[in-house]
């Protein structure tokens, strides 16, 4: 059975993955465990889009009748063309129009317009990203933060975050590590790399590692930052594929 | 100098560098500290500020390619603008500046502008280290080699590499030369011979007149972008578009960790096929097609005959340049005695064949290709610092480039021409071009075109007295000296008046003495700051050693306290301590750790003592 904390902790990995859903599922379980949390109530009224003293669901505006619009000048004059009669059950066909006329669409833009979140995202995921890191989970800490300075590079408190969470992390990946002047060596066989599930930067290191270079020497030519790096390094360790 | 001083030869390769000696007689190649003969030439600043020399700057020279520099012997002696440096920056990575004079370049590596012979300094400093770790001893004496072309002031820059690294650069000699030195070593050989010199960027084919224990190089050739990386590049082009194909046109070029593991399995490959006749290149998880999802491998099976065929056209080119060189130096094949093979790419079969199909004649093999020169250089340094009566190794070497004068119309006239053997001495009459003349202006130059600015002043002066005559009446002997050290001496003479004036032309390298002060003082700072880093890693390695045994014992000591009233403030403050060197760790702050060492050897001292069974307090009680 999951503790309020560990639920708190889930809900709001869920939320900075996107899934709102979910996230309201968990920390609506973790109000169960404890419902006078005013922390699990406010990311609650968050996840719903309320504001504090806010009513929990708005009543639907009565609908306002379609607005007259005014006529248009083209309707006084004869039409420059002939009435294209659209048959009954069958569309005009757009593809056959922009043929023939060479008339193409615009394409609309890859990225969607950029829009800076509303600034409750921010405060939400640097209450979270403090709540993380108090509970421990540095790397989930890290991942709020890199959230919020995606859209805010200069946010002070998630820079010092940033920082704390990084060597933090890096200390603990390094220690797993142990000495860092060894020079690890393939734990299994050299066939069985294939059945690993990797991607290509720990591709790249694993394919670095041959016995003759240092983790020291590893973080130097990886050419990766020093905390990605540690921690490839370290997982590799814990899965038993180097020594 | 002490007789047993250790010596070495140096060959300071434009890819690679190898150092050797002579031990009890016989020539060895010197491995390095890491067992491997080559060093790649190559030195960077890593993304974390360290300077990395030979191959872990190579194993990163694609993934960090703007602070790599490579094939510095490219750009060594080199002018700022001159056309060798323009076409080196067209495809180079890394950036090139010019120096502060504005006549020389620097290379941009991790924000700092290293001198090119600082950069040679750092291979040249790795060999030394590597020779040191041999002998157990400092090496301070070295003989390094150089292409035969190398002009006075690469050979001066060369030199200066060798004063950065530490090292008193006893003789420069020709690499070809080298070679032959090698070869020739114990035998008795009088005849022509041909070094044809395939490495890993460059190609040099020199003919030797080689007479009992004289090596006298009569002609130089070859293209300086022509090597064993262009094999290797055919051979990644063929992965790269043979991988696309199979999915979806994933280009790995424009992934460099891919490009980093293609290069270096291409040289793999290609050297085993210098053997067997299949290649097997197996890259696991080498590029990622969707974020997040296992990584694509690359399998493939490269035959000899594959290769040969991706790098036809490379060999040919070898060929077509060694029949060049011998047409020029008016040689033919069939008065050629022996053909040297040097440099990694001539182990090729194909490359072997060719060369086989172009002389009519096996090439010698008898020596390491790789490490031919180097062996050559630890011979004459061998030669140079244990002289033996009656065993002299005379080595003439040829001036690499024609040496003169300017003369009116602004012409270039020769009086040394290329390939002659020095020391030499040569004179040329010349006479004043305007009536009552009484001085003359002599710009001494070097190169092979006519018109004197197309060539490299080496210097001027002005004889001033001359007689007063009219035009072509006066005739000034001008003399041109150069010594084996390659020195050149140029004196003017009035014949009538006897009135004489000369000059002396010093190589520069391109730095002052000045900056020369500088950088050998750098290099202590950075030596101090490297003892220092390594004290640190030496000691957070050992602080991490304790932690790791202080924890492997916590639960034994926890189940021991379980079990006592005593000790549990102690263990309190044994915690505290490991918490403050973690910190320390963590903040790469060597005091703070040097203050919790002690401390930190108590704690494990009292775990020790509390898992084995003695409680703090009760013992003795």
């Amino acid at each position: 059975m999951a503790t309020v904390a560990e639920l708190l902790d889930q809900g709001v990995k869920a939320y900075t993955r996107g899934d709102s859903a979910e996230a309201e599922r968990l920390w609506l379980q973790a109000l169960e465990l404890d419902p006078k949390n005013e922390r699990v109530r406010a990311y609650l009224r968050q996840v719903r889009g309320e504001r504090p003293g806010q009513a929990p669901a708005t009543p639907a505006a009565p609908q306002r009748p379609e607005p007259a619009f005014a006529p248009s000048p083209w309707d006084a004059g004869p039409a420059a063309s002939p009435t294209v009669l659209v048959e009954e059950g069958a569309g005009l066909d757009l593809g056959a129009v922009a043929e023939k006329s060479d008339i193409r669409p615009l394409v609309a833009d890859q990225r969607p317009p950029s829009r800076p979140p509303p600034s409750g995202d921010v405060a939400l995921w640097m209450e979270g990203a403090r709540e993380l890191f108090a509970l421990g989970d540095f790397s989930g800490s890290l991942e709020m933060i890199e959230r919020i300075l995606r859209v805010d590079a200069t946010h002070a408190e998630a820079r010092a975050y940033l920082r704390q969470n990084e060597s933090t992390l890096v200390a603990m990946y390094e220690s797993k590590l142990g000495s860092l002047g060894t020079r690890p060596r393939l734990a299994i066989h050299p066939e069985e790399v294939l059945w690993l599930n990797l991607d290509h930067r720990a591709g790249f290191l694993l394919a670095q590692i041959d016995g003759t270079v240092s983790y020291e020497d590893l973080f130097a030519l990886s050419g990766l930052p020093r905390l990605d790096t540690a921690r490839i390094l370290a997982s590799l360790v814990a899965e038993g594929v180097i020594r | 100098m002490n007789e047993n001083e250790p010596f070495i030869g140096i060959d300071l390769g434009t890819t690679n560098s190898v150092v050797a000696t002579v031990i009890d007689g016989v020539p060895r190649v010197i491995a390095s500290r890491t067992g491997q003969t080559l060093t790649p030439s190559v030195v960077a600043v890593a993304r974390n500020g360290k300077r990395l020399v030979g191959h872990m700057a190579k194993r990163q020279s694609i993934t960090n390619a703007e602070n790599t520099a490579y094939a510095a012997k490219r750009l060594i002696g080199r002018r700022w603008g001159s056309p060798e440096v323009e076409d080196a920056r067209k495809v180079l990575p890394y950036e090139l500046v010019p120096g502060p004079e504005g006549n020389d370049i620097r290379v941009m590596l991790g924000g700092r502008a290293f001198s090119i012979p600082e950069v040679s300094a750092l291979v040249l400093a790795e060999l030394k280290a590597d020779a040191e770790a041999f002998f157990g001893r400092r090496v301070t004496k070295a003989v390094v080699t150089v292409p035969a072309y190398f002009n006075d002031g690469q050979r001066k820059a060369t030199k200066d590499a060798g004063r950065i690294a530490g090292l008193d650069v006893v003789r420069i000699i020709n690499e070809p030369t080298s070679a032959a030195l090698a070869y020739g070593f114990g035998k008795q050989m009088e005849k022509k011979v041909v070094v044809f010199d395939l490495g890993g960027g460059t190609f040099d084919v020199s003919i030797l007149d080689v007479g009992k224990s004289v090596y006298d190089v009569i002609a130089v050739g070859g293209d300086t972008y022509l090597g064993g990386e262009d094999f290797d590049r055919r051979v990644i082009d063929w992965l790269v578009f043979s991988f696309a194909q199979e999915h979806q046109a994933i280009d790995l070029r424009q992934d460099k960790m891919a490009l980093q593991r293609l290069r270096d399995a291409a040289e793999r490959a290609k050297i085993e096929l210098s053997e067997g006749r299949q290649a097997s290149i197996h890259l696991p998880f080498l590029a990622s097609a969707v974020e997040g999802k296992a990584a694509l491998h690359l399998d493939r099976q490269l035959s000899r005959e594959k290769l040969e065929d991706l790098t036809q056209d490379l060999v040919d080119r070898t060929i077509a340049v060694a029949d060049r060189t011998l047409r020029d130096a008016g040689v033919r094949t069939s008065q050629i005695g022996e053909v040297l093979l040097v440099g990694g790419m001539t182990r090729m079969p194909r490359v072997q064949q060719a060369v086989k199909n172009y002389f009519g004649r096996e090439p010698s093999r008898g020596v390491h290709p790789e490490e031919v020169v180097a062996l050559g250089a630890a011979i004459q340094a061998h030669a140079l610092l244990h002289p033996q009566k009656g065993k002299e190794i005379l080595l003439l070497d040829v001036t690499p480039q024609n040496l003169g004068i300017m003369v009116v119309g602004g012409y270039f006239a020769t009086i040394i021409p290329r390939n002659t053997t020095v020391p030499t001495s040569q004179s040329h009459m010349f006479s004043t071009v305007q009536d009552d003349q009484t001085a003359v202006r002599i710009a001494v130059l070097q190169g092979a075109s006519d018109k004197a600015m197309e060539n490299e002043l080496l210097g001027e002066f002005v004889l001033e007295g001359i007689r007063p005559a009219r035009r072509g009446e006066v005739e000034i002997e001008v003399t041109f000296d150069i010594s084996a050290d390659g020195i050149v001496g140029v004196s003017a003479r009035d014949s009538a008046t006897g009135t004489r004036q000369s000059i002396t032309v010093t190589a520069t390298s391109g730095l002052t003495e000045t900056e020369m002060r500088r950088i050998l003082e750098e290099n202590l700072d950075e030596m101090l700051t490297r003892r220092q880093v390594g004290d640190f890693e030496r000691l957070r390695d050992r602080t991490q050693a304790v932690i790791a045994e202080i924890e492997s014992l916590s639960p034994a000591v926890k189940e021991a306290l379980s079990r006592s009233r005593f000790g549990k403030d102690a263990v309190q403050r044994a915690e505290e301590v490991v918490g403050r060197a973690r910190t320390a760790i963590a903040a790469q702050d060597l005091q703070q750790m040097i203050a919790v060492e002690e401390q930190l050897d108590r704690a494990l001292q009292l775990f020790k003592g509390l898992a084995g069974g003695t409680v703090p307090g009760e013992k003795g009680s």
